[in-house]
Formats: structure tokens, sequence, C-alpha cells
């Protein structure tokens, strides 16, 4: 097995930290959380025994390891009875959708099944590994997801627009 | 990100691929803060090499409290085998 070296990371990093980061963040609403799991994810790439030529590996590897951080957060949060982030302000662009707005009033785990289904265009088995989720229940609840979006879609009076 | 195989059955329905792809190309409010990849190479190295020592220390970590508990018992028979004698010597300063 070839074993990861300081270049091969250091190119593997440049290339996908940023969409670790982005999915991470957008399924917190916590840019410090983020920053905290990325890192941790990376880190135990070097724990773990994956061919570091298989960059797709890696890249799957990453993210099931980022998908679990955060399960493991959501739980801690639950467990402590602390609230779920409250939804952030949109940023300016995106503003005239208000997308971020709509996509963080999900829940976490709605948030990171469509993020995953939909940007990351994972297969159901692939995201039932990166959320400890059943394989047969991924389908459920991505289903039961997209219908929330797209009931706060309606609400919002947004369906229109996207169609477009 | 977008060149790789879509599950077209997890992405079943297109409105809400849409909102999805409007919100994948949606600018960050806030900015990543991680260290370089450098900072991180170095970071793992240490923390595998701070495993590597625990690896080898962990006997030792294990066998210190066993060999104190062996020290303690040994004295204490000791003292129990030694302390019937221990006052023999005042009698002889009576007589």
């Amino acid at each position: 097995m070839t074993v990861l070296t300081e270049h091969a990371f250091g190119e593997f990093y440049q290339r996908h930290s940023r969409a670790v980061w982005t999915y991470v963040y957008r399924v917190t609403n916590d840019a410090a959380d983020a920053d905290d799991i990325v890192q941790e994810a990376f880190l135990r790439l070097f724990q773990a025994e994956i061919e570091a030529s298989d960059d797709e590996g890696l890249r799957r590897y990453v993210f099931r390891i980022a998908g679990n951080l955060v399960v493991d957060r959501w739980r801690r949060r639950v467990r402590d009875a602390r609230e779920t982030p409250a939804p952030v302000e949109s940023d300016s662009v995106a503003r005239d959708l208000d997308v971020v707005r709509i996509f963080s009033e999900l829940k976490p785990r709605e948030r990171a099944l469509l993020w995953l289904a939909y940007v990351e265009g994972d297969t159901h088995a692939g995201i039932a590994e990166s959320l400890r989720l059943a394989r047969g229940s991924v389908k459920v609840l991505l289903s039961r997801a997209r219908a929330r979006l797209r009931d706060l879609l309606t609400a919002r009076g947004v369906i229109e627009r996207l169609e477009k | 990100m977008t060149d790789r195989r879509i599950d077209t059955a997890v992405q079943e329905d297109p409105i809400v691929a849409a909102f999805m792809d409007r919100l994948r190309t949606a600018p960050l409010d806030v900015l990543p803060r991680m260290p370089g990849a450098d900072v991180l190479w170095l970071k793992a190295r240490l923390i595998r090499q701070w495993d590597a020592q625990r690896k080898v220390r962990r006997p030792l970590d294990v066998m210190e409290p066993l060999e104190l508990a062996a020290g303690v018992m040994a004295a204490g028979l000791l003292l129990a085998w030694s302390l019937p004698s221990a006052f023999d010597w005042i009698p002889r300063l009576i007589f």
C-alpha cells in the first residue's frame, strides 16, 4: 500500500478541504465547528489504512469522518439540551432566493442528507455510511427532508422562481 | 464535486435539485480559518509520534501501580513478621 506523502497530502488538502468545510459549515451553521471538524477529519486520514493513490477513496473517507463528527456534535448538543444554532443571516448575493436562510431552517440531519445527495452526488449507501444511518432508512429520511424543503419553499413562495 | 457520478435515484426532485444548486453556488458569509497543509502534516506526525510513545510506555504504566502495591504488601508482611520480636529487647533491659 502506498503511504500518503507530505506532498500528496498537501495537494489532496488543497483540492478537497474547501468542499468538506463548506459541507460541514452548511450543516452546522457554525464556522468554528466547521474549522475543528474539518481539521480533525484530515488528521484522521493518517490513522486510516487507505491507498494513498485512491483520491476518491480518501475523499469519501474524509467526508465520512466529517459526517460522523457532525453527528457526534448533534448528539452532544441534544444531550446537553442545547438548542440547535439559530438560522443564519443569508449573504447578500443569495438574498434573492434566501437559499441559505431557508436551508438553515431544516434540521441538521436533513441538511446533511440533502447536501450529500445533491451537492456531493453521493449514493444512498455512501450517505448511510457518512451519517451512521441504516441504508434502508436513508431513502425515507431523504424523502422527508425533500418534502420539508419543498414545504419551506412553498411557504416562502420561491418554487416558481426556482422552476424558471 | 460536479464531475462525480450523480445518483439519479438520490436526486429525484428537480425543484430541490435546483434549490441545492443555488445553495452550492451561494457565496459563503465567512471564510474557513483552517491551518495550512504543512501545519496539519506536522500535527499529524506529532500525534503519531505521541501515540507510538504511549504504546511503548503502556506496559510501564500498567506495571507501575502493580509494583507499588507489591512493595506495600511486602513491607506489610515484613512488619507483621518482625513485630513480635521487635520488643524482645525490653525485658532484657529490666533484668
